[in-house]
């Protein structure tokens, strides 16, 4: 991580949704797409635009599979999704501290 | 529900403190830790039973100078009890989780906490079984007429709360670790209220008392502060 902060940061991963997604499915380990959708507050389309991204970017994996006769699906996060997430909170923090320290109100 | 509403606003701080809350209220979803405490206060209290009634067989005796020879007694139903209620206690808690797992949407992290909670046992059982053996070796402990009381309820109560300081870190749950550091204390600090001189058939039965009802009451108290009756949002 050299320069700025912002220099380098992954667009995919710089977004308050996919963030949101790839800091619930670290956390989780693996997460249901109606508790991502309940808990970002997302539509189920939306949702599934951003999983999207996130699956062609190889960050996550989706299984599609039943509980009983209801459809489930799972996301897990992978090594890849998992390096990303902690370099965009590095990123974030250094871009924080770099704000507090310039004087200059972010945001 | 909107498109993107919860999550407004590029500022890097709003950023990181959105994911701080979501991790906290992932957290929150995957939390059972009342379910646990309740199950091993069941079998921390079922245990005064099956360790008291069960006829207590002889096992080696070496000698011991001034004393004459120092013995070994157990009970089959005693030594064979805390193995047996561990294994199908965490076999319990793992399917507990899980299931609760997938009716939340969470994932579980509860194989540590059952792998660390089974290894425990093996290796309690595994130290119980070496001192039938090596009666010399607990000389440190009471005598009554030469005899020597195994105490597997002391070493099974400690594996219980090892296994949960396990929990404790998979949950990230500071509540429950100093829950653990009393529990341990009192579980490191036998009492025995003096009964029959901390001798006799009943004498592990008060320990296992205070041992089990610090879990219990742990349990409640997680119960009614993590409300399970109420879905995780």
């Amino acid at each position: 991580m050299s320069g700025h902060p912002v220099n380098g940061m992954d667009d995919v991963v710089h977004q308050r949704v996919r963030l949101g997604i790839l800091t619930i499915a670290h956390e989780a380990r693996q997460v249901e797409f109606s508790y991502l959708r309940d808990t970002l507050e997302l539509t189920a389309g939306n949702l599934s635009q951003h999983l999207g991204v996130l699956e062609s970017a190889g960050l996550i994996t989706i299984d599609k599979g039943y509980a009983g006769k209801r459809a489930r699906t799972w996301i897990t996060l992978t090594k890849a999704g998992g390096a990303a997430l902690a370099d965009e909170i590095a990123r974030l923090k250094l871009l924080i501290n770099t704000l507090e320290h310039s004087g200059t109100p972010p945001g | 529900m909107t498109t993107e509403s919860a999550y407004s606003g590029d500022d890097p701080r709003r950023l990181l403190s959105g994911s701080r809350d979501l991790i906290r209220r992932v957290r929150m979803a995957q939390r059972a830790t009342w379910f646990p405490l309740l199950v091993f206060a069941t079998v921390t209290f079922g245990a005064i039973p099956a360790s008291g009634i069960g006829r207590g067989h002889l096992g080696t005796c070496m000698p011991n100078p001034p004393a004459g020879r120092v013995c070994t007694v157990y009970s089959y139903l005693g030594f064979s009890y805390w193995p047996v209620a561990f294994v199908l206690a965490y076999v319990a808690i793992a399917v507990f989780y899980i299931r609760r797992s997938r009716a939340r949407g969470v994932g579980t992290r509860v194989r540590p906490y059952a792998i660390a909670g089974i290894i425990l046992a093996l290796a309690m059982t595994g130290a119980v079984l070496w001192s039938l053996y090596h009666p010399g070796a607990a000389q440190a402990l009471p005598m009554v007429s030469g005899l020597l009381p195994l105490t597997p309820g002391v070493r099974y109560s400690f594996a219980i709360g090892l296994a949960l300081i396990v929990l404790a870190w998979a949950e990230r749950n500071r509540a429950l670790l100093l829950l653990i550091a009393g529990y341990l204390a009192v579980v490191l600090q036998p009492i025995s209220f003096g009964a029959a001189n901390g001798h006799g058939r009943w004498a592990f039965a008060p320990q296992l008392v205070i041992d089990g009802s610090v879990l219990l009451l742990g349990g409640i108290g997680f119960l009614l502060a993590q409300r399970p009756w109420r879905r995780a949002a």
